[in-house]
C-alpha cells in the first residue's frame, strides 16, 4: 500500500491547490507546468513564481509543445527545487538526460500522472483541442483511448510514471471531476506535503485495470510495428521509407535524447570532399544531394534508439510525414532488449553503450 | 541586356515541356556543354523528389527538370556539393528561379563557386506545398502537368509565396532560360542570357533569331497580376507582424524547433547562433526573469529567434517558401519573411539574387547608409 493524498476538487484543480501551497510556503522556487496562453488552443510550458498566475495553469493538459525533459535539462543546480508537472514519457526522457549528465534530479520535485495520451500538433494548430477537451477527460476517466490522441500515445504502454515523486491518478479514475488522488512515492514528496491540510490515505493503483490498458496499448503498438516493413526489405526498404526525407533534422532537434549542441551529422565530419563525391559520381552515375539521407537515420538510430522513450515528437514535426517515432521505437525496443535495458526506468542503470563488458555479443553474426 | 535585345531559339514542343527540356539537356550533354547535370528526380517510392547530380546519361530520362514540388532548395543541394573543396566538374543546374537566386546569394556568401556552373531556369508556374503533394502524389502530378499544358501562371493550387512571386521568369543572373506561354502551345524558347549561355548554344549549333517581345509582354502581364496578389497578401501579413503583440500572437504556436532555418537556403551556418551555447539563458537569469514577471514561458526567446533570423538573412531572402513547408505548426513563415525581406531590401536598394557582382549590403561599408532611417523611426513613432 502507498500513501495517497486526497484533495476534494477535480484532479487538475486539486493539483493546482497543492502547487499553490508549495509556492506560497516557499518550499519550491517555482512551478513548472503547462499554462494556457490568451490564444485559443495554445498551451506552453511555463516557470511560474507568482502563486496568483497558477490560475492559468493546466498541469494535466494533454499536449507536449516541447518534450519537457528537454527544458528541465536546461536548469543548472538550483538552491531550492522547482516542482515540475510532466508526462511519464517526458519524465523518462529526463532520466535518460540525467544519465548523460544533462540534468540534475535534485533540482526538481517531479509530479507525473497516469497519462491518457496527448493531442497532435495538427489538431492544436487547427484549434480543435479546446472543444475536444471534455470528451478527452471522459474517455480518460473511463480508461479509454480518446480517438484524437497521437497514435504514438495509443501505442504507449508506459503510461504509469516511473521515478515520479508524486503520481496523480487519472487514467481510469472515475472521480477525476471530484477528487484529486496523489500517490506519494518518495521521501521528498512526503516531506514536501507536510502541513498541506488534507486527508492522507493508504491505497494503490488498480493493477487489473492497468494490465487491461497495457494489453490494449501493446496490441496497438504491435500493429503499428508490423506496418513498418524495413526489417524485411534491407536498404531498398530504408530508401522507400526515408527517400522523401528532406534532411531538415527536425526529428533530432525535438528529440529529448538528442541533446548534442551540434549533431554529428551536421558537423564537418560528414561533409564529403568534392573529389570523393566525384568518384562516387563516376561509380554510380548519379549522386543524390544533399548526401547521406539514409545514413543520418541509421546513425541517429545507433546513437539514441536504445534510449528512445517513444514520446512521438519526431513524428509530429516531420514535414514529410515519415512515421519516425514508430520506426525508432520499433528498433529501439529491440536494441534495448538485447542489452536488457529499459530507458528512463532507473537513473542508476548505465546506458548500454557507455559501459564495457568483456563478454558481450559473443554470438553476434551467427544467426 | 536590354529587353529589346532578348532573342531566343525556337524549339518545337516534343510531347510536353518536361520531355522537351530533357531532350535539350541530353543534347547539351552530348555536345560537351557539361560533365554532369543537377536536376530533380522522383524518389524510388514516387512520393517526393530529390536532387540528383547525374553523370550517366541514361539517368536523365528518370529525372524531371520541372518538378511540381521543391522539398529541398536547389541552392542547398549545390552548396552541399562544393562545401569541402572546389570541383573542376562542369555542372548544369536546372532550377526554379528562386533557387537560382538563392544560388547567387550563396555564392556571395562564399558557399558556392559559380565558376563551373551553368544555371538554367524556366518560367515557373509555382510549386505545390509538400503537404499538398504528399497527400496524393499522383493527383498532384496530374494537376501540375495540366498547369503546364495551359500555362496561366496564376494557379491557386501552388504555395502562397508562389502565387505572389514576381520573379518567376527570366532573371538577370541565369545563363539559359526556357520560356513558354499560352499563346504558343507548340514551341518553347531557349534564351541565352550570358556569355556562358551563348557559348553553350553555339556548341549546340543553335541560332537565336526568334523575337520574344510577345512572350515578354505576356510574362509582364502575369507579373503585374502577381504583384497585385503580393500587395494584397502583404496587407494581411503587415497586420500579423507589426507591433510586439501581433508578433507574439503570430508565433504563439512556435515550438522553437528552428526547422524554418534548417530548410532555409540562405541560413547556411553550420550552427545557428540561436542554437549555440551563447544564446542559452542561464538558470539564474531564468528565475530572475520569472520572478520579475511572475512567470516565463518556454521555449525561451522564440520572438528573438524570429527577429534575429530576419536580421541575419532577410536581405538575401528569395521567398522560396521552404520555411513554411518545414514548419510543424503551420505558421506562414515564408509570407512573413517575404514581406519583411521586401522592405529591408528596399531600404538598402538591394534585390536578392539579382546581380552576381553586387555585394550583400551588410558585408559592405558605406559612410552614407540607411539615410531614411530617421523617417522610418518617425513613421513608427507617429
Amino acid at each position: 500500500m502507498d500513501q495517497v493524498l486526497i484533495v476534494k476538487n477535480s484532479a487538475e484543480k486539486g493539483l493546482i491547490e497543492f502547487l499553490k501551497f508549495l509556492l506560497e510556503k516557499d518550499r519550491v522556487s517555482g512551478v513548472f507546468t503547462l499554462i494556457k496562453t490568451k490564444k485559443q488552443d495554445d498551451y506552453d510550458y511555463a516557470l511560474i513564481t507568482e502563486p496568483e498566475l497558477l490560475k492559468d495553469a493546466f498541469p494535466l493538459h494533454p499536449f507536449l509543445p516541447v518534450n519537457a525533459g528537454k527544458i528541465l535539462s536546461n536548469f543548472t543546480d538550483l538552491k531550492k527545487p522547482v516542482v515540475a508537472v510532466i508526462k511519464p514519457c517526458e519524465l523518462r526522457s529526463f532520466i535518460e538526460l540525467v544519465k548523460r549528465t544533462q540534468g540534475n534530479l535534485e533540482n526538481f520535485l517531479l509530479i507525473s500522472f497516469t497519462c491518457g495520451g496527448a493531442f497532435t500538433f495538427s489538431d492544436t494548430v487547427e484549434n480543435k483541442t479546446d472543444t475536444l477537451l471534455s470528451d478527452y477527460w471522459t474517455a480518460v476517466s473511463n480508461a479509454n483511448d480518446f480517438k484524437n490522441i497521437r497514435s504514438t500515445c495509443k501505442a504507449c504502454d508506459n503510461f504509469i510514471p516511473m521515478n515520479a515523486d508524486i503520481t496523480v491518478s487519472l487514467f481510469g479514475n472515475k472521480n477525476i471531476d471530484s477528487s484529486c488522488k496523489m500517490f506519494l512515492n518518495s521521501e521528498k514528496a512526503k516531506t514536501m506535503v507536510k502541513g498541506f491540510d488534507t486527508e492522507i490515505l493508504e491505497d494503490q493503483l488498480d493493477k487489473t485495470q492497468i494490465e487491461k490498458i497495457s494489453k490494449r496499448r501493446t496490441e496497438y503498438k504491435e500493429k503499428l510495428f508490423n506496418e513498418i516493413k524495413i526489417q524485411d526489405t534491407g536498404l531498398d526498404g530504408l530508401i522507400d521509407e526515408f527517400g522523401k526525407c528532406i534532411g531538415c533534422h527536425a526529428c533530432s532537434r525535438v528529440c529529448p535524447i538528442c541533446y548534442c549542441v551540434l549533431c554529428d551529422f551536421e558537423s564537418s565530419t560528414y561533409d564529403d570532399s568534392s573529389s570523393m563525391l566525384e568518384s562516387e559520381l563516376n561509380r554510380k552515375g548519379g549522386v543524390r544531394l544533399p548526401t547521406d539521407t539514409v545514413l543520418y537515420q541509421i546513425g541517429r538510430l545507433s546513437h539514441m534508439s536504445f534510449s528512445c522513450i517513444g514520446c512521438g515528437q519526431c513524428t509530429e514535426v516531420c514535414p514529410v510525414n515519415i512515421p519516425v517515432s514508430v520506426i525508432f521505437r520499433k528498433i529501439g525496443e529491440k536494441v534495448a532488449k538485447i542489452f536488457d535495458y529499459i530507458p528512463g526506468k532507473d537513473v542508476a542503470e548505465q546506458i548500454p553503450v557507455t559501459i564495457f563488458k568483456e563478454e558481450e555479443f559473443t554470438t553476434l553474426g551467427e544467426d | 541586356m536590354k529587353k529589346s535585345q532578348i532573342k531566343g531559339a525556337k524549339i518545337s514542343l516534343n510531347k510536353n515541356l518536361k520531355e522537351t527540356i530533357v531532350s535539350i539537356l541530353k543534347k547539351m550533354f552530348q555536345n560537351d556543354c557539361c560533365d554532369a547535370i543537377l536536376m530533380p528526380m522522383q524518389v524510388p517510392a514516387k512520393d517526393s523528389y530529390a536532387w540528383v547530380l547525374i553523370k550517366d546519361k541514361k539517368l536523365i530520362d528518370d529525372a524531371n527538370p520541372i518538378a511540381p514540388v521543391m522539398p529541398v532548395q536547389g541552392a542547398k543541394a549545390l552548396s552541399n556539393f562544393s562545401r569541402k573543396g572546389e570541383s573542376k566538374l562542369k555542372i548544369l543546374a536546372v532550377m526554379k528561379p528562386c533557387e537560382i537566386r538563392a544560388v547567387v546569394e550563396l555564392s556571395k556568401l562564399n558557399q558556392i563557386n559559380l565558376e563551373n556552373i551553368t544555371l538554367i531556369s524556366y518560367d515557373c508556374p509555382g510549386a505545390l506545398s509538400i503537404k499538398n503533394y504528399r497527400e496524393d502524389p499522383d493527383k498532384a502530378e496530374k494537376k501540375f502537368t495540366d498547369m503546364l499544358k495551359k500555362p496561366e501562371f496564376l494557379d491557386n493550387y501552388v504555395k502562397s509565396v508562389c502565387k505572389n512571386c514576381d520573379n518567376f521568369s527570366l532573371l538577370p543572373v541565369c545563363d539559359l532560360h526556357v520560356g513558354y506561354y499560352k499563346s504558343d502551345k507548340n514551341n518553347v524558347f531557349l534564351i541565352p542570357n550570358s556569355k556562358r549561355g551563348k557559348q553553350n548554344l553555339e556548341k549546340l549549333n543553335m541560332k537565336t533569331p526568334q523575337d520574344l517581345s510577345e512572350w515578354m509582354q505576356d510574362i509582364e502581364e502575369i507579373r503585374k497580376k502577381r504583384v497585385k496578389n503580393k500587395q494584397e497578401r502583404f496587407k494581411q501579413i503587415k497586420n500579423m507582424v507589426e507591433g510586439f503583440d501581433s508578433l507574439r500572437d503570430t508565433f504563439t504556436h512556435c515550438i522553437g524547433c528552428h526547422n524554418c532555418r534548417s530548410a532555409c537556403p540562405i541560413c547556411y551556418c553550420r550552427q545557428c547562433y540561436f542554437d549555440s551555447e551563447s544564446a542559452k539563458t542561464e538558470t539564474d537569469m531564468m528565475l530572475l526573469n520569472a520572478e520579475k514577471r511572475g512567470a516565463i514561458t518556454f521555449p525561451l526567446d522564440r520572438i528573438i529567434f524570429q527577429v534575429g533570423r530576419m536580421s541575419h538573412m532577410s536581405l538575401s531572402c528569395v521567398s522560396c517558401g521552404l520555411c513554411t513547408d518545414a514548419c510543424p505548426v503551420s505558421i506562414p513563415v515564408a509570407d512573413i519573411f517575404s514581406y519583411v525581406a521586401e522592405n529591408t531590401q528596399k531600404q538598402f536598394g538591394y534585390k536578392s539574387g539579382n546581380d552576381k557582382t553586387e555585394q550583400i549590403p551588410l558585408k559592405t561599408f558605406q559612410l552614407q547608409e540607411v539615410g531614411g532611417i530617421k523617417e522610418l523611426v518617425k513613421d513608427a513613432e507617429g
